[in-house]
């Protein structure tokens, strides 16, 4: 009889079943691959997402092969800003969710899965936790309405039968979870992005660049290996004629969004196949029930565009273990604590509007003048830029950003003009361009 | 590491898509005997489960680690089933098995994830437009015809229009009491308990109100005929003055024509191009645009934080020591509901040679002894630099006013602020009926009217939190029900307006980006019977609502 059974053993379920074996908790993880294991994934981290692996001691280990940086670089039709989530609100952030601003860092990382999740894992196991890889769950057990274990195969195929007072699904998108015990889709926003990337060496880029022009966007991302993951995102019905040809429009579409990149990225050499998904319909899960908990994107699923998932997962992880630990140790009753200490922290106006925010991104529709004349009045305001740059990656709360005396102070008192960028020239015109789909 | 030139996830999947097809429409019409018996229908089988096995294994790990409700350890299996099955009946079961029964799904699973998501259902257009936009979108339109850029945004609102999720410009068929009777903009009447209306006193309806009015209509006409500095003003004016002095222990007070022009004019009348203002970032839209019209040197605080004050004061006196700072604040925000701790911001003010102007509009007659406001509850009447506030949430008319200790202050903005120079004067009328209702306030039957009214505040604000609402800020007459997500509000309010309560949705750029909320107005011609039937009602349509939407936001605001 274990206090938990995570199923699940990457971002979200690795880290809270070491945070509960750290609390004393008896855990089992389970999970259906083997370490080091690949999975789609951004695989990036925003400095909330690296500043909970420091505050759990693991941001060295990770960092001791992953290359790191401190800024980020956004272009969108040609306007550039550069930032970097400030410190400030990076504590207000942790104070808010967590009570507890310590350890945090603000560094971006991108690392590849199959680094990531191999430590995560090793981490729970030295926190005290069981894990057992290759482990296939066919059922969960239920008695009296309530789900009490789980039955599933090892890897050598012996079936075996464990209970636990609770299951946490930290399976993901398609959760198994979710989908035996048949729990609704919430808030489901049907359109979001196709993406396409691979991996190239041979890139002299040493912080993250992510441009945006017409539909289209691009991601530039030193990572692991002393590779670049190159990304290229479009609307998800371009996404039926972009693969067509795959390595033709790939290119094609850096070339169009940025020539400059385009051509680093023809210098560069590709080192892996090219990988792709439209399939990023946006959704939510109810959060818990009778011997039940999710956590990750098996709870909340959002478009790749502001690559969050993982730092969300951490977050879920640092919020549910708290509850659970609360619960479990008889402190407040289960639901009590998962209700005041998960569930309001994860439906919440603020979650309700970046879940919008990252949502409407997704449908990548051409920048709006608004939009545009905003990043202009941005670039000779730092202290504004940065945070945007911590609203996109949800540290700081839409409503603080998007708040009428700010947006119109921010016009009033910007010092660069729409005359020195492009765009502003031909804006419909070119607009109306935009709507083309150009890999048809 | 994987080969360079594996072919990407996508086609794998279109290979096995395309499989699947024959496979199904082959085995649909055989029997297992017949594959059994006939040795080129246990070819064909062999085939389409080779196939599928080998393109299962070109797959990535990453796709197959993503896509876990696909069954990829028995598609691998297939291709070692199909090698065995040519001699073993068993792995020929297993192989047909697995593709009579199992095969469909993984099909359907493949579909769905290689089409565009939202190809699968037909949404309302309109509707998602409507739903989907805030009024932020709209800010900053491109292109040198001024006329022709607004229009889309009116296709936005023509969109909301026909989906009525429209909650502006609504009409009035009669006096709006405790319950109106109103159309929306496309025309649609209903009738319903009205926390839609300003007027926290109802005096709206009193006769001594009605009197007044009709007095001064007859003694003067509805006219002003002139700016107040000129010829505008008349003794109802004058005696205003002296009777708003009183209530607010203010020796010089300045009438403006609405609240809105007390508000911009009193900063455009005082702050010059090098002074600075500190403002709190949630004070009322006059103050916010005079701020922005005076001077670039404008700071928003963090709302109510006073810590955050004096580090700007700090800031800017550290560089600036010869220019002006005003700081400006709400007295009760008006759609937050709370107000800040005058005493400590005065001080802070006085400490930093700063000076305080806050505005009383929603405060003051409603709430405080005597209805003297946040300042009266505070213990500071008479203790304040600038006060300014509005006549048309208690004082059952249009018109605002400044007031000050210093005649020097009046008589400068009198000149200098543009609102009250080169505006026309409250009319006649106005005056009056101002006049006699802030005689109200300050009388015996004034405490009668804040009792009735914080009765059915109470009754309200019980009533929704007991249902698990949630109400900001503090008792007052604005009851904010927060609701978040704007999406969810809109369709609350569609359909509240059909149910018989009648109340404003306030989003962007009242509030802002997803922190919509129903600002409830209450009266003291409210009954807490009828606070608790429109709280009933409002949470079922909220229920109603996120059913609609399928929602799950909404059930832990913070």
């Amino acid at each position: 009889m274990f206090d938990i059974i995570v199923i699940g053993a990457r971002c979200a379920g690795a880290t809270t079943a070491m945070l509960l074996a750290r609390k004393g908790l008896k855990v089992l993880v389970v999970d259906r691959s083997t370490f080091p294991s690949d999975v789609i994934s951004t695989h990036f981290l925003w400095p909330h997402g690296a500043s909970y692996l420091n505050r759990w001691g693991l941001l060295d280990r990770v960092l001791e092969v992953t290359p790191s940086h401190t800024v980020v670089n956004l272009v969108n039709e040609g306007i550039p800003l550069e930032g970097t989530v400030p410190e400030e609100l990076l504590r207000q952030y942790f104070q808010l969710f967590h009570g507890d601003d310590s350890g945090i860092v603000q560094r971006y990382c991108s690392v590849r899965r199959r680094v990531l999740d191999k430590l995560l894992v090793d981490a729970a196991v030295e926190a005290g936790a069981e894990v057992r890889e290759g482990f296939a769950v066919d059922e969960l057990l239920e008695e009296d309405g309530r789900v009490v274990g789980i039955r599933g195969r090892t890897r050598d195929g012996t079936r075996v039968e464990e209970r636990a007072r609770v299951i946490l699904g930290a399976d993901g998108r398609n959760s198994f979870v979710a989908r035996t015990l048949r729990l609704p889709k919430f808030d489901e926003r049907l359109k979001c992005t196709f993406a396409y990337w691979t991996y190239v060496s041979g890139i002299p880029l040493d912080t993250v660049h992510i441009h945006r022009r017409g539909r289209l966007g691009l991601g530039l991302v030193p990572t692991n290996f002393g590779q670049h993951m190159v990304l290229v995102f479009g609307p998800s019905e371009w996404g039926t004629t972009f693969r067509r040809d795959v390595p033709g429009n790939f290119q094609k579409a850096l070339d169009f969004i940025s020539p400059e990149l385009g051509e680093l990225v023809r210098g560069g050499q590709r080192e892996e196949r090219f990988y792709g998904t439209l399939d990023q319909a946006a959704f939510l899960r109810p959060l818990f029930g009778p011997g039940w908990v999710l956590a990750g994107d098996a709870a909340c699923f959002r478009d790749q565009c502001t690559a969050t998932g993982m730092s969300h997962a951490f977050r879920d992880a640092e919020l549910v273990s708290t509850a659970l630990e609360e619960g479990l140790s008889g402190r407040k009753p289960l639901e009590e604590a998962l209700k005041s200490s998960y569930e309001s922290r994860r439906r919440g106006q603020v979650a309700s509007a970046y879940y919008d925010f990252v949502c409407t991104l997704a449908e990548m529709r051409p920048p709006r003048h608004d939009d545009l004349s905003l990043y202009v009045a941005l670039r000779s305001n730092p202290q504004e830029t940065n945070r945007f740059i911590a609203t996109m990656c949800d540290v700081a709360p839409v409503a603080d950003f998007f708040q009428a005396s700010n947006i119109f102070l921010l016009t009033d008192v910007a010092k660069e003009s729409s005359s020195q960028h492009p765009i502003f020239e031909r804006f419909e015109a070119t607009s109306r361009t935009y709507l083309q789909n150009p890999f048809a | 590491m994987e080969a360079l030139n594996q072919r990407d996830d996508n086609e794998l999947i279109h290979s096995l898509l395309d499989t699947a097809e024959r496979a199904e429409k082959y085995l649909s019409n055989r029997s297992f005997s017949e594959v059994r018996t006939v040795p080129e229908s246990r070819e064909a089988l062999r085939g389409f489960a080779l196939e599928l096995g080998a393109t299962a294994e070109e797959t990535s790990e990453m796709l197959r680690n993503w896509t876990t409700h696909v069954p990829w350890d028995e598609l691998l299996a297939l291709r070692h089933g199909a090698e065995v099955a040519e001699r073993d009946e068993a792995a020929l079961h297993g192989l047909w098995d697995f593709l009579q029964r199992e095969l469909p799904a993984v099909h359907a699973a493949l579909e769905e994830m290689s089409e565009p998501p939202h190809l699968r259902r037909s949404v309302d257009p309109d509707e998602e437009y409507a739903l989907d936009k805030n009024l932020n979108d709209f800010y900053l339109p491109g292109g040198r015809d001024l006329l022709a850029r607004t229009e889309e945004f009116h296709g936005w609102v023509e969109a909301r229009r026909r989906t009525e999720t429209w909650q502006y410009s609504r009409l009035l068929d009669a006096a709006p009491g405790s319950v109106a009777s109103i159309r929306n903009d496309t025309g649609r009447a209903t009738r319903g308990i009205n926390f839609n209306s300003q007027d926290y006193f109802s005096l709206n309806a009193h006769p001594a109100i009605r009197e007044a009015a009709a007095q001064a209509l007859r003694e003067f006409g509805p006219h002003s005929a002139g700016s107040p500095i000129v010829l505008g003003n008349t003794r109802y004016s004058e005696a205003l003055e002296s009777e708003l002095g009183e209530l607010l222990h203010m020796e010089h007070v300045m009438l403006f024509p609405t609240g809105w022009a007390a508000g911009f004019g009193s900063i455009i009348g005082l702050v010059r191009q090098e002074d600075h203002v500190v403002i709190d970032k949630l004070a009322h839209a006059c103050l916010q645009q005079g701020a922005r019209a005076a001077t670039r040197n404008v700071v928003r605080f963090e709302h109510l934080r006073l810590e955050s004050v004096r580090q700007h004061l700090q800031a800017i006196r550290a560089r600036d020591s010869r220019n002006g700072i005003l700081v400006v604040t709400d007295g009760l925000f008006s759609v937050d509901a709370d107000w800040p701790d005058l005493v400590t911001l005065q001080a802070l003010c006085r400490e930093y040679d700063a000076t305080l102007l806050v505005d009383v509009a929603h405060d003051l007659g409603a709430l405080g002894p005597g209805g003297s406001g946040v300042l009266g509850m505070q213990g500071l009447l008479g203790q304040v630099d600038l006060v300014m506030g509005s006549f048309s949430k208690t004082f059952a008319s249009n018109g605002g006013f400044l007031a000050t200790r210093s005649e020097a202050v009046k008589q400068y903005v009198k000149l200098f602020a543009g609102t009250h120079l080169f505006s026309n004067a409250l009319s006649p009328t106005q005056a009056a009926v101002v006049l006699r209702a802030t005689r109200i306030v300050r009388s015996p039957e004034g405490e009668l009217l804040r009792r009735r009214l914080f009765r059915a505040i109470h009754a309200l604000r019980d009533e929704l939190i007991g249902r698990g609402r949630t109400c900001m800020g503090e008792p007052s007459p604005i009851v904010p029900l927060l609701m978040g997500n704007e999406k969810l509000a809109r369709i609350t309010n569609r359909l509240l307006f059909d149910r018989g309560v009648l109340a404003f949705l306030v989003e962007f750029p009242v509030t802002p980006v997803g922190s919509a909320r129903f600002r409830l107005q209450v009266q003291a011609a409210h009954t807490p019977e009828e606070a608790r039937t429109a709280a009933r009602i409002i949470d079922e349509a909220i229920n109603d609502a996120r059913a609609y939407m399928s929602s799950a936001f909404g059930t832990g605001l913070a």
